[in-house]
């Protein structure tokens, strides 16, 4: 897994619930290179949109524009909800009391910037408080404001199973984006999960950067979520391919060419705002949203054979041939992709999107690579999610209280979702999944 | 066994000389079966006491005890001759064909653990939703045991494919120069001597021959050495990550599995063997 992108706060061997199928000496030489590219991103584009974000000065002028717009389109601001319970969560953590007292005590609203993007949403979360306490100067304690930032509970379990590679790559980035209307803050919430191919680094790479692609177009104004999501979909495609020359990866293909041509990834990307759900697919990961016990997937899968996907293969002048099941010119199973150049154009890298309305009978959402959804239907991955979330499986078979989960996000994981995304993985493996399992698991509900 | 130079007719060991690594291997099977029997009952008996998880603790330790007593020995056996420990007479062509530089490949230990806790996973499944009692087997594998299992899964991986990448590296030294050259000059040696081009002396030739297969060796037994260090650290390590009755539902399978694709395995041979001599 990966490291869903706190690799660098982490420590121990235990700390990652995920894998790059690498070991320790490569994980300290991958270290190595993100602790370079921090520094990169601090010139770099992070690094400058994030000071936008932090100081509030000229240039958020142009965030807000953007919020305006786009918050037009519905008033209906359902604050705080699950906050509440959000705030006890994570001040059961010890280490992100430490982080928010220890920034509330240097900051004065300019804190550290968010200088390394895998620097985790500990630390992104903090940010995002003391950001809001810069816009509410009446709040009075750390506490208050961490109401404000509205983050729904997650987690995540990612493993390589059967595979001899880990392949899959796992994002999330609580509070990713944030827009404001009338000094109130509306904050989005960024999850995805990556299923790479050929080998891991075109996952790997839009691990580290489709958040960022996504946070761009938001920035730069584009008000339509079909269209930010295709438009940083396609400038991922763009990175990977540029960034196969002259990056040195340790990755099996080692990106040699031509080997690297033939690599590439899925992506599911839900953004979850107080009012949607917005949903970028391109390949076969799946996004489900349970709604009252009831399964609804908010992406289809691109396989060759979806009638209106091999009417487009054809058209472009592409092939589907049956090989193992329907593939694109006999090779890749999917019929869009990240990367896969030499499949281009019949391997399309245009996501499909889709806006869901949160509702009150929302329970949760589940994205997951196809190492799940190919053992496990909807249904039942929504009832076992559902489950777990109401409390209904016995706590003994879940989580021992003795553990904390400290996997992915730290304190920020969610135990109940924690405990449903694991779940969900183990009954995959149970089940025979002969491919690396990745799970997130949402938590809509508006009353908990 | 015997290091004489004549080693093409001393590879044929018959199986069961007394103090041989295939004596000593027939009389671990029977211990690891008769293991096999204490664990099954333990795991049968136990009754989640302190005391009872103590009892199966010492029981894992015995038969990890058991494992290391086998790869010691085998790793004095390779000392000796380590051609035999690589393709080993006492397994079946079964064995052998999924065999990985003289034994079990040390990534199947997480096949094999995946398996077991599936297939216990599914068992429970429903109760398990249902609210049914904790199994405390392999279908209970908590969300850190999974993480760590995952981890190391991947060093044991990356550990395999570096061994698998030196025996590649070493086999291609079957060709090195020296190899070829010697080659070249024995056979030119069992040809006339009128028609010979080298004129060098048999005994000579002989001794570099001897001395080259002797390094060849010398660095098997090395990468032989690495990959049962690896096996027997993935083994000790897996059970490190279970609880005592779960490392027991773990090593039950490992014994069952190694048992009965041993006992499949020959008779299979046996059975090739007579269709061969009946044709």
């Amino acid at each position: 897994m990966a490291e869903i992108c706190c690799e660098v706060l982490k420590e121990g061997e235990n700390s990652v619930l995920s894998s790059s199928c690498e070991s320790t000496s490569s994980r300290v030489a991958r270290r190595r290179r993100m602790e370079i590219r921090r520094f990169k991103y601090v010139a770099g584009v992070s690094g400058s949109t994030d000071n936008d974000d932090d100081g509030g000065g000229g240039d958020s002028e142009i965030i807000d524009g953007t919020k305006r717009q786009r918050m037009e389109v519905d008033n209906t601001s359902s604050f705080p909800r699950e906050c509440t319970r959000d705030v006890e969560n994570c001040v059961s953590d010890k280490r992100v009391r430490e982080i928010i007292s220890a920034a509330a005590a240097s900051s004065d609203g300019s804190d550290e910037k968010d200088n390394n993007k895998c620097n985790g949403h500990v630390d992104k979360k903090n940010k995002s408080s003391l950001q809001t306490t810069s816009i509410c100067q009446s709040l009075p304690s750390v506490l208050d404001i961490e109401i404000f930032s509205n983050v729904p509970k997650f987690g995540v379990a990612s493993v390589c199973g059967r595979r001899r590679d880990m392949e899959d790559a796992v994002s999330v980035h609580p509070s990713f984006f944030r827009s404001s209307e009338n000094s109130v803050a509306y904050e989005s919430h960024y999850f995805a999960v990556y299923d790479g191919h050929g080998c891991s680094h075109v996952a790997m790479r839009c691990r580290e950067r489709l958040h960022e692609l996504v946070k761009e177009e938001l920035l730069l104004g584009v008000t339509e979520w079909k269209m930010a999501m295709e438009k940083s979909f396609d400038k991922m495609d763009k990175e990977v391919i540029e960034w196969n020359e002259g990056v040195v990866n340790n990755c099996r293909c080692e990106l040699q060419t031509p080997e690297c041509d033939a690599v590439g990834s899925t992506a599911v990307v839900a953004i979850v705002t107080p009012q949607n759900i917005v949903v970028a697919n391109c390949g076969d990961s799946r996004a489900v949203l349970c709604r009252n016990g009831q399964p609804f997937p908010l992406s289809s899968d691109h396989k060759p054979d979806r009638p209106d996907e091999l009417k487009r293969i054809q058209e472009a002048g592409g092939r589907v041939i049956y090989w193992d099941g329907p593939r694109v010119l006999g090779v890749l199973a999917m019929s869009r992709a990240i990367g896969d150049y030499y499949l281009k154009p019949y391997v399309s890298c245009e996501p499909e999107v889709t806006i869901t309305n949160r509702s009150a009978e929302d329970d949760c959402l589940i994205i997951a690579s196809d190492g799940l959804w190919d053992v496990v239907s909807n249904d039942t991955a929504c009832g076992v999610a559902r489950m777990c979330l109401r409390g209904k499986v016995p706590p003994a078979t879940l989580t021992p209280e003795v553990e904390q989960i400290t996997s992915v996000g730290e304190g920020m994981a969610d135990k109940a979702c924690s405990d449903a995304s694991m779940l969900l993985t183990k009954l995959a493996l149970a089940r025979r999944s002969t491919d690396n399992v990745s799970v997130v698991v949402i938590d809509l509900r508006k009353d908990t | 066994m015997s290091t004489s130079s004549n080693r093409v007719s001393d590879r044929h060991v018959p199986e069961t000389v007394p103090g041989s690594f295939a004596g000593f291997f027939e009389t671990w099977l029977h211990e690891q079966g008769r293991d096999l029997e204490a664990m099954k009952d333990a795991a049968r008996a136990h009754a989640k006491t302190a005391e009872s998880t103590r009892s199966l603790s010492k029981l894992v330790g015995r038969v990890i005890a058991h494992y290391e007593k086998y790869y010691r020995v085998k790793s004095d056996s390779a000392e000796h001759d380590v051609l035999g420990m690589l393709n080993p007479a006492w397994r079946s062509n079964l064995e052998d064909a999924f065999f990985w530089v003289g034994g079990w490949r040390p990534s199947t230990a997480f096949h094999l653990l995946y398996s077991v806790s599936g297939s216990q996973f599914e068992d429970h499944f429903s109760t398990l939703m249902m609210s049914g009692p904790r199994t405390g087997d392999l279908g209970d594998l908590s969300p850190s045991q999974l993480s760590k299992v995952n981890d190391l899964q991947q060093e044991t991986v990356k550990e395999e494919r570096e061994l698998t990448e030196l025996m590649a590296s070493h086999q291609e030294t079957v060709a090195d120069s020296s190899m070829v050259q010697l080659s070249h000059i024995a056979t030119e040696l069992t040809r006339d001597d009128q028609r010979s081009s080298v004129s060098v002396d048999p005994q000579s030739v002989n001794e570099q021959v001897e001395s080259t297969i002797e390094s060849k060796e010398e660095k098997l037994k090395e990468i032989l050495r690495k990959a049962d260090d690896l096996r027997m650290r993935t083994l000790k390590k897996v059970v490190q990550i279970l609880s005592p009755i779960q490392a027991v539902h773990f090593l039950t399978a490992a014994a069952q599995l190694h048992l009965r694709v041993h006992e499949w395995g020959m008779n299979k041979d046996r059975c090739c063997h007579a269709v061969a001599y009946s044709q």
